[in-house]
């Protein structure tokens, strides 16, 4: 077989001209769906493979393809958009990792079950928790029983040419299979490496062929049933039909893989070897670290060992005739799996290798397993050298060393203390500072005393210094501040993003009360849960009678868009907790997405400005209201250029959640992504309140009252005013987009018009 | 390949000519990575790969980026980061106190540094075994050239590499400017050339004054004997052990103690929680919450404090102009008692 040695093959001669270029993983792919022309691509954003959609709308900014790009409000919406763009017979791209696999998981077998091709570009991530950012397989995991042809590219070279053969596999008339191509985190998606690609579209176009799509729901003369209701009998049917297509696709592959080197020079293998054919003892591993592993090979030979190395281009079909037959005459067989099956006793590599050899009569294998390299952990030559070294122990004296063990994991020093930092906050001292009066009559707060910055100055604070935020970050001014108002015991709880990253690195934690993290779209959920244990335990008399904590959440406008219905579930149910969140126009933490509350026109990583497109297209979503719909205790609108307001509304956040929801946005610097000046972080906050953009207000039991009219104080400008100050809005300032700042200018006096009607009326 | 000429001038154990550039967030050491690798891989046929240290690291948190040329049949199999550089870049001198930077670096390596200073200031603090070292103000290039100091800095990497083609790294600034900032392309090829001009260049044999450092991988003090179950930290608010000092890029805010009124308003805006108080009187003899001056600990310099000050209590200095341990106040309101 093939070494392919990739870096070998680009400057030969291939049948159809091709590029050179030093591209990554995520790059590749991003040109693979320029290449193919999809329809239409559905995504959301998270690590590592955002970059896909970022590099694709970025293209498309400048007129390099028509690809309609869709953001979901989650990886679930997205999953689902892809799902009903292929329905109509399309080409559907996507791409994800990790939690956000995880979280559209369910729809994946509705792909498949009702077979409808797709792509999805699956770069791998550890799945939380904790939370990890980095490349491990457990994600890929998860993908086995879902039904996609899963390919595995180790390079960005492969990321290339198997999102192309993907198509055409996904596609074949036996087959009509989504198909996933797998490709390691950050390192294949974000490692740039010598890399050759077609020259001309058309040759893809050309091999893949036009799509041709048995059943379409755009087809009112033909109307079709799509996903009925199926029980018993005829379910297991449906899935007997899916088990014949995998295995027609497992004969296809290969052949596919041929007609690809055709046109191409690159021949892939259904298992690609290394040093196979006379090896005694062997390791099998998936993606990036067949590369690493193929110098381990080359040590150990040169020690008179006979080792080799295989790695697989298909799990999905799994290469079982492959296997068997690759593995005939090896006497030790280390699987590393880069993810766990907890309990198994290997992870899910192990398991299916030795399923296979379990059905050859004839083999002697000794199979060991390995897992290693979670959480992106690196595997260094030495790791690849050391597994050898223990197969060829196993196979050679049974019992010397164990059949399944973790590589790479470590004990900790013996003996090691960390030394507690500081005292917890003393509930005393952060109490009976600011304080807020309650009209008898109506029993509203009608007064909070106390807010003065000079006095609040000394407050012990319960996040404390030595997060790792940028220069200038909005979040920890509007976290010091709100905390003012806030007096005795507080739980916390962030959804994943900046705020969350930024104060929890392991081993360090810059909360000085009880911080809880979990899943982006899931905070408001958690946390009613220990609201409601806490009540529980109080009334079954297992805490004090007396036991008062203040639950916030804390969520950025991500968060609140992939979070937006439990939140919305939250406020209705009456949970007692304050939502807190951070508004800084976009998804900051992976990297200045859109999010639904970017206001239009603004240049973000998934929005760009360019030639073909001026920003983001629709309105900035107005959460304020949404939250004000569900008639919960109190709404607030914070701003740090108005920090007096800012605390007073805390202490009626306060005060509210002791009834039921509260629910708080502040808009938040983010000088990184707005790319503005750090200094006037406060000016260009101060502007967007000015401008009536983001409007000072409350309400308060569904009463309305604007705490700050800048009209009254004379203090109105334009929101070009603002704009100019940022550099993400810098081309608005130009006249060939002044309609799109005229729309923006329109959309925000007509808010402005309303929240001063509402704040008149006693009714609105 | 025995017979074919030699593109590289050296090569490691594993045939490889290896680049770390060490840098904080923001600089653009990425794209200065970046663009290094595609002058060898696209202008001079090298192979070569490119990448970054990943996490989730925001402005100002040490960052490194890793170029790996090989020859051009040479295959690249490694994937793992470069730990023992045949050139050490250092964007941000600072670093040189908080970051173990010359791990891996023996003494046919170049040290490349961003300083107004000399080799051999250098030398001294970085405590080096032997090398050269090679000295470029990319601050005072970049600022009066009105670009990143990246470009500066690889003029500086060129001239120190000996090998890498000039015109192939222009070429690589061009492409690289030339879709989104097509105006900023004059202004980074004469900062390029002036980092490759203006260097300070000095040979240090080992003399037995500082020890080699070689490089080690990271192994946690918490593993799976001594770390608490599921992840949990038990030690509120220990981020305070932590130095972000060499986030700031040159710049301090320096607090004028005798113009201060104690409003506190420096105090609600700074996002890094700088500001120590304590309980004392004012000048008419009032009972009054009183700034005593700021933890530079934990300063980034983003000068929000300096901008909102309206008594000019706070004013943006060069940082080369104080010293800043004499002038820290430590905050002390979180000791255990």
């Amino acid at each position: 077989m093939d070494n392919n040695q990739t870096a070998k093959t680009i400057n030969k001669k291939s049948p159809l001209p091709q590029v050179q270029g030093l591209l990554s993983g995520n790059e590749m792919a991003a040109l693979a769906a320029k290449h193919i022309n999809f329809h239409l691509m559905g995504y959301y954003p998270i690590t590592p493979s955002t970059e896909v959609a970022e590099n694709l709308d970025e293209m498309r900014a400048f007129g390099e393809h028509d690809i309609r790009m869709i953001p979901g409000d989650g990886e679930h919406g997205a999953a689902g958009i892809c799902y009903g763009a292929t329905l109509g017979g399309g080409r559907v791209f996507n791409a994800t990792s990790a939690n956000g696999f995880l979280f559209s998981i369910e729809q994946y077998p509705v792909q498949s079950g009702t077979r409808f091709p797709m792509l999805l570009n699956l770069v791998t991530r550890s799945v939380s928790g904790p939370l990890d950012i980095k490349g491990d397989h457990s994600d890929l995991y998860m993908a086995l029983n879902l039904g996609w042809i899963i390919l595995l590219a180790r390079s960005p070279q492969a990321v290339y040419d198997m999102n192309i053969m993907a198509i055409k596999i996904g596609e074949l008339k036996d087959v009509r299979l989504p198909v996933i191509v797998a490709y390691d985190g950050f390192f294949t998606s974000h490692q740039k490496r010598r890399v050759s690609y077609f020259a001309d579209k058309q040759f893809v176009q050309d091999f893949i062929g036009k799509p041709e799509p048995i059943y379409t729901a755009l087809d009112p003369e033909h109307p079709i049933t799509f996903g009925p209701y199926m029980n018993e009998p005829d379910f297991i049917n449906n899935k007997k039909q899916l088990s014949l297509a995998m295995a027609a696709a497992y004969t296809h592959i290969a052949e596919v893989f041929k007609e690809y080197a055709a046109i191409s020079g690159r021949e892939y293998h259904v298992l690609e070897t290394y040093k196979m054919e006379d090896a005694e003892y062997a390791l099998f591993i998936l993606n990036s670290s067949y590369d690493t592993a193929k110098d381990a090979v080359d040590n150990l030979r040169k020690q008179g060992k006979k080792v080799g190395v295989v790695s697989p281009s298909v799990i999905r079909p799994f290469p079982y005739n492959d296997v068997i037959n690759l593995f005939k005459n090896v006497k030790g067989l280390c699987v590393a799996d880069r993810a766990d099956s907890y309990g198994a006793n290997g992870g899910n590599m192990t398991l299916e290798v030795k399923s296979a050899l379990k059905d050859d009569p004839g083999n002697k294998t000794t199979v060991i397993s390995r897992i290693y390299g979670l959480g992106g952990k690196e595997f260094f030559t030495e790791d690849a050298e050391q597994l050898f070294e223990e197969t060829i122990d196993a196979a050679g004296h049974p019992g010397r060393v164990k059949l399944f063990e973790y590589h790479g994991a470590t004990p900790g020093k013996e003996g090691y203390r960390m030394d507690i930092a500081m005292p917890p906050v003393n509930s005393a001292d952060v109490t009976g500072h600011v304080i807020a009066q309650r009209d008898p009559q109506t029993g509203k707060v009608s007064d909070v005393k106390g807010v003065n910055a000079q006095a609040l100055s000394m407050i012990p604070r319960r996040v404390v210094p030595g997060h790792g935020a940028c220069p200038g970050c909005g979040i920890f001014s509007n976290l010091n501040i709100f905390f003012k108002g806030i007096e005795g015991d507080v739980v916390v709880l962030f959804h994943t993003g900046c705020g969350e990253v930024v104060t929890s690195g392991y081993p360090y934690s810059s909360h000085r009360i009880t911080f809880i993290h979990n899943l982006f779209q899931n905070g408001a959920p958690t946390l009613s849960g220990l609201v409601e244990m806490m009540e529980e335990k109080i009334k079954r008399g297992e805490l004090p009678q007396d036991k008062k904590i203040t639950f916030v959440m804390v969520s950025g406008d991500g968060g609140m868009d992939i979070g937006m219905g439990p939140a919305i579930g939250t406020a209705l149910k009456g949970h007692k907790l304050i939502l807190l969140e951070y508004d800084n126009e976009g998804y900051m933490n992976t990297g200045d997405q859109l999010s639904f509350s970017t206001p239009i026109g603004h240049d973000t990583s998934t929005s760009h400005a360019g030639p073909y497109q001026k920003g983001k297209k629709t309105h900035h979503k107005d959460t304020a209201q949404i939250m004000a719909a569900c008639h919960i205790p109190y709404v607030a609108t914070i701003a740090e250029s108005n920090y007096n307001d800012m605390i007073k509304k805390a202490k009626k956040a306060q005060e509210y959640s002791k009834e039921g929801f509260v629910y708080i946005k502040a808009l938040s610097l983010c000088p990184l992504s707005w790319r503005s000046e750090e200094q006037i972080g406060e000016k260009i906050i101060a502007n967007a309140v000015d401008s009536c953009f983001f409007p000072l207000y409350e309400v308060d039991h569904g009463k309305t009252k604007i705490t700050y009219d800048p009209e009254a104080k004379g203090k109105k400008v334009s929101v070009l005013e603002w704009l100019k100050l940022m550099g993400k809005t810098r081309h608005l300032t130009k006249p060939e987009n002044k309609e799109v700042v005229d729309a923006f200018q329109k959309e925000v006096d007509r808010r402005w018009l309303r929240i001063k009607a509402m704040h008149e009326s006693p009714y609105l | 390949m025995s017979d074919t000429k030699k593109l590289l001038p050296k090569v490691n154990r594993s045939g490889f000519y290896e680049i770390r550039m060490e840098s904080v967030g923001g600089l653009g050491a990425n794209l200065a990575g970046k663009i290094l690798a595609e002058a060898g891989v696209l202008g001079m046929g090298l192979n070569g790969v490119n990448f970054a240290s990943y996490g989730s690291e925001k402005k100002g948190t040490p960052v490194k980026s890793f170029v790996r040329f090989a020859e051009p049949d040479f295959e690249i199999r490694s994937n793992s980061p470069v730990e023992e550089p045949h050139i050490l870049v250092i964007f941000h001198e600072k670093m040189i106190k908080t970051n173990a930077l010359t791990q891996g670096v023996d003494e046919n390596a170049t040290v490349v540094v961003n300083t107004p200073r000399t080799p051999d200031e250098i030398r001294e603090e970085l405590k080096l075994y032997g090398g050269t070292v090679v000295c470029v103000d990319a601050i005072k290039i970049s600022v009066e050239e009105k670009v990143k100091l990246n470009t500066t800095m690889l003029g500086a990497i060129v001239r120190a590499s000996g090998f890498i083609d000039k015109a192939a790294l222009k070429n690589a600034i061009s492409d690289t400017f030339k879709k989104k900032y097509p105006h900023l392309i004059d202004a980074n090829l004469k900062a390029f050339e002036r980092g490759y001009n203006e260097v300070s260049t000095k040979v240090f044999k080992p003399d037995n004054r500082y020890e080699q450092v070689a490089f080690s991988r990271t192994v946690s003090d918490l593993g799976y004997e001594n770390a608490p179950i599921g992840g949990v930290i038990l030690n509120p608010g220990n981020s305070i052990n932590k130095d972000l000092s060499a986030s700031r890029t040159g710049y301090l805010p320096l607090f004028i103690k005798d113009k201060c009124t104690n409003c506190g308003e420096c105090e609600i805006t700074c996002p890094d929680y700088c500001f120590v108080w304590e309980k004392g009187v004012d000048k008419h003899g009032k009972e009054k919450n009183i700034l005593l001056g700021i933890d530079y600990q934990y300063c980034k310099g983003c000068m929000k404090c300096v901008e909102i000050c309206k008594f000019d209590a706070l004013k943006k200095e060069l940082e080369s102009n104080h010293d800043v341990e004499s002038i820290t106040v430590r905050h002390t309101e979180f000791v255990l008692k």
